[in-house]
């Protein structure tokens, strides 16, 4: 009974959503690539110094490379995490429930990226590019997210 | 009657055995469909994790520079330990009041303990504008080595950095210092104002900023800029390749 049902929905489910899926997949994936070097550089390759422009107490106790004790990168990487391992999801159960979950999350990344972009124009005066990379991938993920949600009210409206 | 039912019974087990077929068939698609779902899920975690695996090791094996070079001459003004006359120099820009400093001031010991024979290291300053004590430290480094006493007074003064790093009166302890290191007085107060020791200073930092040098401590090995080392035996490594390349 249950076995029919599931094959059921699966015929309702939009082929569109397949793709929307893939498309998370693969921006999750690039954002995923960029955040795990980021974590890594930042527990392997921290530069302990002193620079010009600010102080070296700034630097090793670094206000804006971390929220509450854990790196951004890493906060980064479990996002991009959490977006590939979702989109997997999809792709397996074919519940639309986790692409509308995924679609409101993107949210999250695109305002955390934006903090930081603020942060570095203003406050730390330094553009990293491997962040702007991040800020590249979440705003994609969270077009990508809009577009599923419009399309998939646009689907029931039907 | 008996033949009837024993014929309506074999109708029915041939329903049976085909409803079975299809039970069979379905399953075999299931369990397709359950190995592609256990591919799919295997795969996404092999690719992370060769993601994350492949990263650490990029990086933790790139001890590379930023490549910036630095005038490679060493001048008789320049204060070097180890082996003057050694094919590697090891130059660190550095100064007295930045933390990260202190923190490789016994990485920097030990190396130069270790390797010294093969080595000559070069201490020049580079005393950060928003460090209130970089400058004078500096300067009282210089006059007590006006007295041959260079490495003493900078051991001493990295040792208590925090100690006088926020202090307004530091130099009455660099005073103090100059006293426990028994130095002529008179001399290294003057010495401390004097021209030559801040043209010597400002020679430094010129020279620095000309190498690229934006933040304390910088390391340059035989000319090139190199990221900092994570640990001492990071550092040693990197400085023992640079000597075997040189003894080729």
């Amino acid at each position: 009974m249950t076995n029919s049902n599931q094959s059921l929905n699966n015929q309702l489910e939009n082929p569109r959503n397949k793709r929307f899926a893939i498309w998370f997949l693969v921006i999750g994936f690039i954002g995923f690539v960029d955040a795990v070097y980021l974590t890594t550089n930042h527990f392997l390759g921290i530069e302990l110094n002193c620079g010009i422009l600010k102080g070296c107490e700034q630097v090793t106790t670094s206000v804006y490379a971390s929220v509450w004790g854990i790196p951004v990168a890493l906060l980064g990487l479990i996002y991009y995490l959490f977006i590939i391992l979702s989109s997997i999801l999809y792709l397996d159960i074919k519940k639309e429930l986790v692409l509308r979950f995924i679609s409101r999350v993107t949210i999250l990344g695109l305002i955390a990226s934006l903090w930081f972009l603020f942060a570095q124009i203003f406050l730390i005066h330094a553009l990293c590019t491997y962040c702007l990379i991040s800020l590249i991938t979440s705003s994609i993920l969270f077009i990508i997210g809009v577009l599923f949600l419009k399309d998939n009210r646009a689907e029931k409206l039907r | 009657m008996e033949q009837n039912t024993e014929h309506t019974l074999t109708k029915k087990e041939k329903r049976e055995l085909k409803r079975k077929e299809k039970e069979d068939v379905k399953n075999q698609k299931e369990s397709k469909k359950s190995t592609k779902r256990i591919v799919m899920w295997v795969s996404a975690v092999l690719i992370l994790g060769f993601v994350v695996f492949g990263m650490v090791r990029i990086i933790s094996s790139s001890p590379a520079g930023n490549g910036e070079t630095v005038s490679f001459p060493i001048y008789d003004s320049d204060w070097v330990k180890g082996n003057k006359n050694a094919s590697t120099t090891l130059i660190e820009y550095s100064d007295f009041q930045c933390p990260a400093c202190a923190v490789y001031y016994p990485l920097i010991a030990q190396v130069v303990k270790d390797l010294g024979s093969e080595i000559r290291f070069v201490y020049r300053h580079f005393p950060l504008q928003q460090h209130q004590n970089a400058n004078l430290t500096a300067r009282a480094a210089e006059a007590a080595g006006k007295q041959g006493k260079f490495w003493e007074m900078h051991d001493v003064i990295f040792e208590n950095q925090t100690k006088w790093a926020e202090n307004g009166g530091a130099r009455d302890i660099f005073i103090g210092y100059a006293k426990d290191l028994k130095l002529n007085l008179d001399k290294f107060n003057n010495d401390i104002d004097s021209k030559e020791v801040n043209a010597k200073i400002d020679g430094d930092y010129k020279s620095g900023l000309s190498a690229g040098v934006n933040s304390t401590p910088s390391f340059f090995l035989n000319g090139v800029k190199i990221q900092n080392p994570r640990t001492y035996d990071e550092f040693k490594s990197i400085i023992e390749q640079s000597i075997g390349k040189s003894a080729q």
